[in-house]
């Protein structure tokens, strides 16, 4: 078996809840301290692996911390105690378009998108002709953003993103993007990527695509880990705690 | 270390946030990057007709280039004020206004205030260009002193960029400091003397005591201007003294900026 292509070990993560929270310089002073809050776990000292070129899908219902999680694998978030080591280069799918300048155009903002995802402008002039195809909007590419119907705009993004070419991918719940025809595309691109070896951790609500899509998974609640393993236990002891909670 | 590795891998990121912040500031209007001309200008016009025919601060010629044109004078330290005004009021709201950013992709943050420092400093240039090219014209023979110059225009914006650094995480706790600020650097240019001579402020200390000149030289923007002026208006080498109180505040409050946010730079995505 070969090494895994990251290690969840022992994570932790609690947020702050604030009931009153110190955003001025009046407020800390009139109160004399900083805040008061309390702690919510997120995440209570998970660990799984996930195992190199897997597609691995993280599932649960609303609250029980997956995004956290997989904002911790996109360094947006860290963890309060516990290590999470990935190897080779991470790249997060957690917004499309983020970062766009409304005002530049589609070929800028390629450029400008693709550096904040951690493209050099070589990587992106050489994939540009690729970016645009898969994107749909090459009509459009020399046009400012803000001009974009809402579906194209996420469909460049979308498109920039899938292009960074990483060897793990982190994917929040943007697969529902474009019509079906870009969708399909989308899904034959993570085929794609399932066949030359990367791996990908994804999250998604919809059993049906997981099934379709992932090899591996692994089943939170309320921050802690449930169960992981082969997809198909998984989701199959997930439903079937779905349907007992539905019918209790 | 990896940090700075990081840093490096990322200067690309930074050149194309800096063109996004250039490009983006002036399209769709008419004269486009002649707007940040424009604004300096007005500025001159209205500090000239205030401070140099009403009020008649009448500044010493230059020397040794004999100059005696305020609105020269003027703008050899007004330039690197708004430089510097501009990079604070800027890299304070870069953190709140990329939130979007911060939260859903990785790459180091830093880059962001000193996105602010490159756009502006790429306007700050044009205006030092078209000053030295006046001036040329008015019989001052600045060329050689341009090397000076632009070392100083560097430490300088480490200087803002310090500041910026240290202001901009502060301002994610309290958004009080963004609005605080805008009233403080009002202050701050007054208390430097970039529309009025030094001069001004010695008489008052003659007069009413010697401590008044000790407390208003601590003022690290008093140096700029000293040698921003002795450069550009009057041809010739800045004070000792001068030169090292720039070099010691810019590259000192750089440093601690830097500090400062790279060990705050991780809990931004959570308290933004």
């Amino acid at each position: 078996m070969s090494e895994p292509a990251v290690v969840v070990d022992s994570v932790s993560k609690k947020f702050r809840l604030y009931r009153e929270r110190n955003n001025s310089l009046k407020t800390a002073v009139m109160r004399g301290r900083r805040s008061v809050h309390e702690d919510f776990w997120a995440l209570r000292d998970v660990s799984f692996e996930v195992p190199e070129g897997s597609t691995f899908g993280l599932i649960g219902r609303n609250g029980s911390g997956k995004s956290t999680l997989l904002k911790c694998l996109a360094r947006i978030l860290y963890p309060d105690s516990g290590t999470i080591t990935a190897r080779g280069r991470v790249a997060s799918l957690l917004e499309v378009g983020s970062g766009f300048h409304p005002e530049l155009s589609g070929r800028e903002n390629i450029f400008l998108n693709g550096s904040i995802l951690g493209m050099s402008r070589k990587e992106v002039a050489r994939k540009f002709d690729d970016i645009v195809a898969f994107s749909g909007v090459s009509k459009f590419i020399d046009q400012p953003v803000k001009n974009y119907s809402s579906g194209m705009y996420v469909r460049l993004g979308f498109s920039v993103a899938i292009h960074v070419d990483p060897d793990l991918l982190v994917v929040d719940e943007i697969l529902a993007v474009g019509d079906a025809a870009f969708q399909a595309k989308c899904r034959e691109k993570f085929a794609e990527f399932k066949r030359v070896g990367k791996t990908v951790v994804l999250v998604t609500h919809s059993t049906n695509s997981l099934r379709e899509m992932c090899d591996h998974a692994a089943w939170l609640d309320a921050g802690r880990l449930v169960m992981q393993g082969e997809a198909e236990n998984v989701i199959a002891a997930y439903s079937a705690d779905i349907a007992e909670g539905d019918r209790s | 270390m990896s940090y700075i590795r990081e840093l490096i891998a990322s200067r690309e990121l930074l050149a194309n946030l800096t063109m996004r912040d250039v490009k983006g500031k002036y399209r769709r209007t008419v004269f486009g990057q002649l707007w940040s001309l424009i604004n300096p200008l007005a500025l001159m016009l209205v500090y000239t007709i205030v401070f140099s025919f009403i009020f008649r601060a009448n500044p010493e010629p230059g020397d040794p280039s004999g100059l005696d044109v305020y609105p020269l004078w003027l703008m050899s330290a007004l330039l690197p004020w708004l430089f510097f005004t501009r990079v604070v009021n800027g890299g304070i709201t870069t953190l709140v206004s990329n939130a979007g950013l911060i939260k859903k992709v990785y790459f180091p943050r830093v880059v962001l205030p000193l996105a602010v420092v490159g756009s502006t400093g790429f306007t700050w240039l044009n205006e030092m260009g078209l000053l030295a090219i006046v001036l040329l014209i008015f019989g001052a023979w600045v060329l050689p002193w341009l090397p000076l110059v632009v070392i100083f225009m560097i430490l300088l914006a480490l200087f803002a960029a310090g500041v910026a650094m240290l202001l901009s995480i502060a301002n994610v706790y309290f958004r009080d400091i963004q609005h605080f600020t805008t009233i403080l650097l009002q202050l701050w240019m007054y208390l430097t003397p970039i529309i009025y001579p030094v001069a001004l402020v010695e008489n008052v200390a003659a007069d009413k005591g010697e401590w008044i000149l000790t407390v208003y030289r601590l003022n690290p923007m008093e140096r700029f201007a000293a040698a921003f002026r002795d450069l550009l208006y009057n041809n010739r080498f800045p004070a000792l003294d001068d030169t090292l109180v720039c070099i010691v505040v810019g590259v000192s409050v750089f440093a601690l900026g830097f500090w400062a946010f790279v060990r705050n730079e991780k809990k931004l995505a959570e308290v933004l």
